[in-house]
């Protein structure tokens, strides 16, 4: 929107690629001036430091580039619109034929692997892996949005079942894969910070393609468990979701995008309603849902000495409730424990706890960065209860989990011991796989 | 006559397509804003943009001002509305009512 205010924008120089991407997009011949990076956790001094040194791209003081961008006068030849048409290179079907281990060292090359061996994607491979889906290789199944070009993606079932050999998944894997395409949600967020996701099978297809869904589910055991997870992130680094200092910056990375939490829920074993079923699906559906967010804390006892209440308020106060979220994932001999023993007849009953019972001060709550970056603007525009959490002394007691529909409890497990997990993972979206198959 | 050792694979990139929303191709030149001939006496709206450290940084441009160029009036505030997207008009109205320009950053 244009205002028409002088203004200085400022970045820091691990950002200067996406100015330059943003100003080839949109044209505006912005004064952008470059300070070290980074800001966050830098001391007062430090920051200083960056006004009264250098600027990180000119090498000119920095004050003095600032104090330019307000008052030097825009010449005729620096309004210039600064935008072009970047043309779409050519995308051959094929590539150059090659040895294998040419080709190998090729999709090392390109970045197109999570750095373990990928199986090639002939056209044989590929055909196989189609005769998983009566849908036709050509079909759009969805868009998928590039935040460095501003491009979007166009994937089509072949572009779904390239990833999915790649991963080593079968056949019968592609309808899960297909479903989770329709959401243009990457498995890798582009952000500094180091995000995760998590995604969930329910219905008939947990067992027709043999996911396992009890003992070990979140562990190496499984091969459909295994390439699932593995080919949503094929599908993020092939795509362009980890380009390195355009699409990621995250400093330390997380493990869980290896796999993203592939799982499957026990419905057989779980005495509650399956997930999907409490998002307003049928039972008989097959469906994947997703999730994202960044921690996963484990149980590390069965609470033998401290109930399960009070362990969960531990372990809950160390994350941080951002937006409510948490996603619980229990044993399903745990959710008979907390139905039989506990009176919780429903998921949403154990939610309701939850967001009863976890409580941490408002200055915890507030000094958390993401909190204050992305829910502070919503106290600022007077959104309860945020805005009333900001007006109430720093001690006080606040119930950040205030919404039990935002708390999701899953059921996985092989009933060996009544363990628990719990995150901070948010629920994005389920898509059908049945429409896929 | 083919090599028998050679693999065909397909390409594994998904097939990119242009966006033009919000693009400024087309555009011939861009108005600026006028900028004023020197800050003295100025109001200056240092704009932290909600990142982690950003107001701090921000403050610290403050007492840069303070200490340099006293006769320039600053005003700390964050960006209202959601930190990644172009949807801030109550600030941005303000600052165009009351102030003289706009120092805005810093994210990283």
């Amino acid at each position: 929107m244009k205002f028409g205010i002088p203004t200085a924008p400022l970045s820091t120089i691990a950002f200067q690629s996406v100015v330059q991407e943003d100003t080839e997009y949109f044209g505006v011949p912005l004064r952008f001036v470059y300070t070290p990076h980074p800001v966050v956790s830098m001391r007062p001094s430090v920051l200083r430091g960056y006004i009264e040194g250098k600027d990180a791209v000119t090498g000119r003081p920095l004050i003095e580039e600032v104090l330019e961008a307000l008052t030097k006068p825009y010449t005729e030849d620096e309004s210039k619109n600064l935008a072009r048409v970047r043309p779409i290179p050519e995308r051959p079907r094929l590539l150059e034929a090659g040895t294998e281990e040419k080709l190998l060292q090729l999709f090392v090359e390109r970045g197109w692997t999570d750095g373990l061996p990928i199986v090639l994607p002939t056209e044989e491979r590929v055909a196989k892996m189609l005769a998983g889906t009566r849908q036709p290789p050509d079909k759009l199944v969805g868009k998928a949005f590039m935040v460095d070009t501003q491009e979007n993606l166009r994937i089509t079932v072949e572009t779904v079942a390239i990833a999915a050999v790649m991963a080593g998944a079968r056949p019968e894997h592609l309808p899960v894969l297909l479903a989770i395409a329709t959401t243009g949600q990457p498995a890798i967020q582009p952000s500094t910070l180091p995000f995760a996701s998590g995604l969930l099978v329910n219905g008939p297809i947990r067992n027709e393609i043999g996911m396992n869904a009890g003992m070990g589910a979140l562990g190496p055991y499984n091969l459909a468990n295994a390439a699932i997870g593995r080919t949503w992130t094929l599908m993020s680094i092939v795509w362009g979701y980890a380009r390195r200092k355009r699409t990621f910056w995250t400093s330390q990375g997380n493990n869980f995008t290896y796999n993203n939490l592939c799982m499957a829920e026990n419905e057989e074993r779980s005495v509650w309603e399956p997930f999907h079923v409490q998002k307003g699906h049928k039972r008989e559906e097959s469906v994947v849902s997703l999730f994202r967010g960044w921690n996963l804390l484990n149980s590390t006892g069965a609470a033998a000495r401290r109930s399960w209440g009070e362990e969960v308020k531990l372990q809950m106060q160390a994350l941080p409730a951002l937006y409510s979220a948490a996603t619980l994932i229990l044993d399903p001999m745990l959710a008979r424990h907390l139905k039989e023993y506990e009176g919780f007849q429903t998921p949403l009953e154990v939610g309701r706890w939850i967001s009863e019972n976890v409580k941490m001060t408002a200055q915890q709550f507030w000094t958390n960065d993401i909190i204050d970056m992305l829910v502070a603007p919503l106290a600022m525009s007077g959104v309860q209860p945020y805005a009333g959490w900001k007006q109430v002394p720093a001690e006080t007691l606040i119930a950040p989990y205030h919404r039990p529909d935002k708390i999701n409890i899953l059921v996985v497990g092989g009933e060996t011991s009544p363990l628990w997990k719990i995150s901070d993972f948010d629920y994005t979206t389920t898509a059908s796989i049945d429409k896929w198959r | 006559m083919t090599n028998p050792s050679l693999m065909s694979v397909l390409n594994p990139e998904a097939q990119r397509t242009p966006a033009t929303e919000g693009s400024g191709a087309g555009v011939q030149s861009w108005q600026m804003a006028p900028r004023p001939s020197s800050l003295d006496g100025k109001t200056v709206y240092l704009v932290n943009q909600g990142f982690g450290g950003s107001d701090l940084f921000m403050e610290q441009f403050q007492a840069w001002f303070a200490e340099h160029m006293p006769s320039v009036k600053t005003i700390l505030k964050r960006k209202t509305g959601f930190i990644f997207r172009d949807d801030t008009t109550d600030l941005w109205k303000e600052i165009k009512a009351n102030g003289d320009a706009v120092i805005f950053g810093v994210a990283g």
